[in-house]
């Protein structure tokens, strides 16, 4: 078909992908405001991909979908703001999913989501004042790694373990075990939690809401690889309603930091937005579909492979001597 | 006095030779393809025929290679950062950066034969003819910004090889071609990417190194239909403009939802 060609590019790059547009015109289309023109198909697929996983995992999956779509040549700072906007389309049709399966406990959600509005503000705030420092980029590389790394570290421990346990077993192994939230249950502010079966102090949820909105803003991601670990692990929240309430409050921080995005840094742009919801929000559906038949413990080891991948690519990036040691900025572009 | 009426003669005959025999001046006139380039949601590039005429020209043929043309195509002017990395405690960190004031988003330039052949360093820097001659001041803004010339030199040509790199700045050093005595034409690509904005097209006429004449031309880049309502959207009203793209996504979200729930 010769849709996409392989620009030359220097060793040890990325490729960029060019369009040979003489045969095939229609499938290309420009962006308002990225300013570039793309390929139609590339970018449904690489929507498809993303929402398939954020469906199967139950992430907002922009961890993935900045670096790639930078990788491809949109401007990190309208890749990190359109793909808060996917974020939003992939996690609403997996967060309703969840909701009828009544997998959400919407009061956790809620807490969090108080937490995540506030986290989000301060992040934008962040991102202004490390532009102007000149240091956005590293701390986003850093950012990433270190919470890629760490957070992959540990689901890929706990995931293997809880998958030997079940073989040798036969049993699953149970996760949440009561009376162990030791610090966490000394704090006040106490809540029912009916649908996690919890009776613990709004002030964690709260504080994980904050943090994750922090990041969000900050690398343009929904926070899940965050968000689910601490469910799990701090608040101890039974594996079946994690997903769902993640998805929940997932969906409002990134329809919220869509919103600051576009009005503080107009960088969101719509039809890319388009394209890539087009292709994700279908790509969600076979993603949860194919998430029943995988068992959590695999789906977290697998999950825990992914985010070390990101974040070992990520890492090698800023250790590697680059091809070429200077590049370009723009006011506007930040990064 | 028979020696001075000679030589007044002499003179006389002089100044009436050259007089009779020094032709107009010559100067250059040109235009663009087009003036306005359209940047709908199927743009994929462009180019540009610049084409122009030279008055009075004495060239015998077109071959003959009596003028020199340069045609310079230029975008708005933007400040740029160029920054370097360097090793710090094992990671490759933005360590120092150069802010340039204002530099042509875009430039490209054809030209007869290459531009160092055509003129003298000091008429290319004076006009801007040419990467290595444009104007770039640094606003003294940047971090650790270097002082050494030869490392502002450095960061000058990254930023020229960054711009080629991207295909913002072009270069053509037999673009311009004569047709004919005085008629010549260049064609100048508009990549994709090309920042949108006004183009400024510069031609300059030249003559054994010296510059005879030069014109200006603008050519219009401008969003149209769609592309323009949306941008418009997004700088003037970027509220709604959020919150339609939120509820783009969620109604997609959803409508794939209960699509996929009826149909399974």
């Amino acid at each position: 078909m010769g849709l996409v060609s392989l620009k030359k590019h220097p060793p040890g790059q990325w490729p960029i992908l060019v369009l040979t547009d003489a045969q095939n015109p229609s499938m290309t289309l420009y962006l308002p405001i990225a300013e570039m023109s793309v390929s139609v198909l590339v970018y449904l697929a690489l929507g498809a991909a993303i929402g398939f996983l954020s469906g199967l995992f139950g992430v907002g999956g922009g961890f993935l979908l900045t670096p790639l779509l930078t990788f491809l040549g949109v401007p990190t700072a309208v890749a990190v703001a359109t793909g808060t906007a996917h974020v939003v389309a992939s996690s609403v049709s997996g967060a309703v999913t969840q909701y009828r399966r009544n997998n959400v406990d919407a009061k956790m959600g809620s807490v969090m989501l108080a937490g995540g509005i506030i986290g989000t503000v301060i992040g934008v705030e962040a991102v202004r004042s490390l532009r102007r420092a000149g240091l956005f980029d590293v701390t986003v590389s850093l950012s990433y790694v270190t919470f890629l790394g760490v957070v992959g570290t540990l689901m890929m421990i706990e995931g293997i373990n809880a998958w030997r346990y079940l073989h040798t077993t036969g049993a699953p192994h149970g996760l949440r075990k009561s009376g162990q939230h030791s610090w966490i249950d000394r704090l006040p502010l106490k809540m029912r939690f009916q649908r996690s079966k919890l009776y613990i102090s709004a002030v964690p949820p709260f504080v994980i809401g904050m943090f994750v909105g922090f990041m969000s803003a900050l690398m343009g991601v929904g926070g899940g690889f965050v968000v689910i670990p601490a469910m799990i692990y701090l608040l101890r929240m039974p594996t079946g309603v994690v997903v769902g309430t993640s998805l929940f409050q997932i969906v409002f921080v990134a329809a919220f930091a869509t919103v600051l995005h576009a009005v503080q840094n107009k960088t969101v742009d719509i039809v890319l937005a388009a394209l890539l919801i087009s292709g994700g929000v279908i790509g969600a559906q076979f993603g949860t579909a194919a998430g029943d038949r995988l068992r959590s413990e695999q789906m977290r080891v697998l999950l825990a492979a992914l985010v070390l991948l990101v974040a070992a690519r990520m890492a090698y990036d800023l250790v590697v001597t680059p091809s070429d040691l200077y590049s370009l900025g723009s006011l506007t572009g930040g990064w | 006095m028979r020696l001075r009426l000679s030589a007044l003669a002499i003179s006389l005959l002089g100044l009436g030779s050259v007089a009779l025999a020094a032709p107009p001046k010559e100067s250059v006139e040109a235009d663009a393809s087009t003036r306005q380039v359209a940047i709908t949601s199927s743009f994929t590039g462009t180019e540009i025929l610049v084409f122009g005429t030279v008055e009075n020209s004495v060239q015998p043929s077109a071959e003959s290679g009596t003028y020199d043309v340069v045609v310079v195509v230029e975008g708005t002017p933007a400040p740029v950062f160029v920054r370097k990395k360097a090793r710090i405690g094992g990671l490759w960190i933005n360590a120092k950066s150069m802010r340039f004031a204002a530099l042509p988003s875009y430039y490209a330039i054809a030209s007869t034969r290459p531009i160092d052949e055509i003129a003298e360093r000091s008429v290319l820097d004076a006009n801007e003819i040419g990467f290595d001659h444009v104007r770039m001041v640094p606003a003294g803004t940047g971090r650790n910004e270097p002082t050494d010339p030869a490392e502002v030199a450095e960061f000058r040509e990254a930023l020229i090889r960054l711009k080629q790199n991207e295909r913002l700045y072009v270069q053509s050093n037999f673009g311009v071609t004569f047709i004919g005595r005085s008629l010549f034409r260049a064609t100048i690509q508009l990549p994709p990417n090309v920042p949108v904005g006004p183009l400024v097209a510069r031609v300059y006429l030249f003559r054994e190194g010296q510059l005879l004449s030069q014109y200006k031309s603008k050519v219009m880049l401008e969003r149209e239909g769609i592309e323009r309502y949306i941008h418009d959207s997004a700088i003037s009203r970027p509220l709604l403009y959020g919150i339609t793209t939120v509820l783009m996504a969620a109604v997609a979200g959803l409508a794939a939802s209960f699509a996929f729930r009826t149909s399974t």
